[in-house]
């Protein structure tokens, strides 16, 4: 990509993230936090304060249901309005080529849904740390940055969605395969065995290519204080995610080739 | 009278009558209708799931004994666990716990067995499946349990499955025996016990938890008594109804022990003798029968 493409692709993602700013969502799933969290940190049951894992594991929970939230609806949301109001028209005839458009509005997407969850790792380790009196533990560098992986894989899955799929069927589908994958992805294989063929083979195929985001799901070794697991296994997990996400994107651009608006 | 006011009116009228009509029903179908008057909110809306709810809450209690481990088949629970930890303070008023077995009379049960550090992988082969390898690599278990000054973080489900369903009593047996055994608070513990008991009339595993706490934490076995006395009563009305459990089995034949212990405390010693005969016709095998057996040997006085 020439420093022409560099500066198109920038000055796009840079609209992604001021989008998400200027909707103030970010504000929004914030305050929801503090709304669930503030009374269960201030709470102590049968009179005996002290216990602290059952918040951390709450919060983590949240930060990944709005992480969730924020990296698929800004992913799947780029391109609807762009086709619905034709605006979309003047944008390719800048010139920006439609690989240079689709690579500024992913890297956008994802841009804007890491700067969010770096609010939300923050606001997590100023909790611990308050509470704990542990600062920054390394498990949870690990956890942030496979959770950045996580958003990786979700904001190129909901933008390939958003080329073939109407917004709500979009966002419905991802939710559920995303959710679905993150509970029971390592089931697959039990669940297919007790299954008639087709639904066998329906699992399997399931298994072989969906999104397995369990992988990036370190909240349990977070909230546990087990020790971090390796970075290997680490940079394994964020060579699967990039490739995912690369495969999606390569079929979202083969949809954005052929779509006609 | 303009359209517009008379559709005011009309409405008016309408929320009127459905609030009158709100507050006839309850007193017209006093009895028959399908909510308990009285019953919380919870009741209202989960029914008869609130128990099922309630168990599942208990079950993240133990996850979290477990170090976060889910689905693990460890003999060690919570209240086995409170039991190692307390063990050395137990034997100062010179009784054992009944039914624990010897060696918890040493106090040395499970000494260092905080902490297993057994590895477990995600418990299924990994061979040829490189998805199933790296889940394996990334959710690698540790297995340890939580040691006595952290068995605070557990009381947060315990509170939540003893508020959701009073009917849990599991959830108000390992919340007071935490609260008793590993956080040294024993008011606490009993103050639970007395609502789960108030909540469970028919359980006697609460009753004999009571007396357990009051006998061996506070010392008070004047308190303790009446609660044996009532465990007893309600093990032995149970084991003669239908659904006879091995559970109500100890918890009767416990409570039998303890009363024998109390009984030869003050030197009635055709009491123990009855109570050695019930434990004896109930198991004539068990540890506590054996325990109560000892108790006529060691300290009778000669005829």
């Amino acid at each position: 990509m020439n420093i022409v493409g560099y500066r198109q692709v920038r000055a796009l993602a840079g609209l992604s993230v001021l989008e998400l700013y200027r909707r103030k969502d970010l504000i929004v799933v914030f305050l929801l936090c503090a709304i669930i969290l503030l009374p269960l940190m201030l709470f102590s049951p049968f009179g005996v304060s002290g216990a602290s894992r059952y918040v951390d594991e709450l919060a983590l929970l949240l930060v990944w249901v709005f992480s969730l939230v924020i990296g698929l609806g800004v992913s799947a949301r780029l391109f609807p309005p762009e086709f619905e109001n034709r605006t979309i028209y003047p944008m390719l005839s800048k010139p920006v080529g439609r690989g240079t458009l689709l690579a500024g509005k992913y890297m956008g997407a994802l841009a804007a849904s890491v700067s969010a969850l770096v609010v939300f790792y923050l606001a997590y380790a100023l909790l611990i740390g308050m509470r704990q009196g542990v600062w920054f533990p390394g498990i949870l560098l690990q956890a942030f940055v496979l959770h950045v992986g996580f958003l990786v894989v979700v904001t190129a899955l909901g933008l390939a969605g958003s080329l073939v799929m109407t917004p709500s069927a979009n966002l419905t589908l991802c939710a559920l395969t995303l959710l679905g994958m993150l509970f029971y992805g390592q089931r697959l294989p039990e669940l297919a065995a007790s299954q008639q063929p087709f639904g066998r083979c329906m699992l399997l195929a399931l298994y072989a290519v969906g999104p397995h985001v369990e992988f990036f799901d370190l909240r349990q070794r977070v909230v546990h204080e087990w020790p971090a697991i390796g970075w290997d296994v680490c940079l394994a997990v964020m060579v699967y995610a990039v490739g995912y996400a690369a495969v999606c994107l390569m079929l979202a651009a083969l949809a954005f080739r052929k779509k006609k608006f | 009278m303009n359209k517009q006011r008379l559709q005011t009116c009309w409405s008016l009228f309408g929320v009127v009558l459905v609030a009158a009509w709100g507050q006839l029903l309850p007193v017209r179908f006093n009895g028959r209708m399908p909510q308990a008057s009285g019953g919380d909110v919870l009741a209202l809306v989960l029914g008869e799931a609130r128990l099922e709810i309630s168990r599942s809450l208990t079950e993240k209690a133990d996850e979290y004994f477990h170090g976060g481990v889910r689905d693990l088949h460890c003999d060690e629970g919570i209240v086995s666990h409170a039991h190692a930890v307390s063990s050395k303070g137990l034997g100062t008023n010179g009784v054992a716990r009944a039914g624990m077995g010897h060696a918890d009379r040493d106090g040395d049960h499970d000494e260092g067995h905080d902490d297993h550090d057994a590895e477990h992988a995600s418990g299924v082969s990994a061979r040829g499946d490189l998805w199933r390898w790296i889940d394996s690599r990334v959710h690698e278990q540790t297995h340890r349990h939580l040691k006595s000054d952290q068995m605070i973080e557990v009381l947060p489900w315990f509170w939540a499955a003893s508020r959701v369903s009073g009917k849990n009593t599991e959830a108000y047996e390992s919340g007071a025996y935490v609260l008793a055994y590993a956080l040294d608070k024993p008011e606490e513990g009993v103050k639970l016990l007395e609502e789960g008991v108030r909540n469970n009339p028919a359980a006697p595993s609460l009753d004999f938890m009571m007396g357990e706490i009051l006998l061996h934490l506070e010392h008070d076995s004047a308190r303790a008594e009446p609660w044996f006395t009532s465990a007893h009563a309600k093990a032995r009305a149970a084991l003669q109804g239908a659904k006879r459990t091995d559970e109500q089995k100890m918890v009767c034949l416990r409570s039998a022990f303890y009363l024998g212990y109390l009984a030869k405390q003050r030197g009635d010693w055709a009491r123990v003798r009855a109570f050695a005969d019930e434990a004896e016709s109930l198991a004539p095998e068990n540890v506590v029968t054996h325990d109560l057996r000892s108790l006529l040997k060691a300290d009778q006085p000669k005829p």
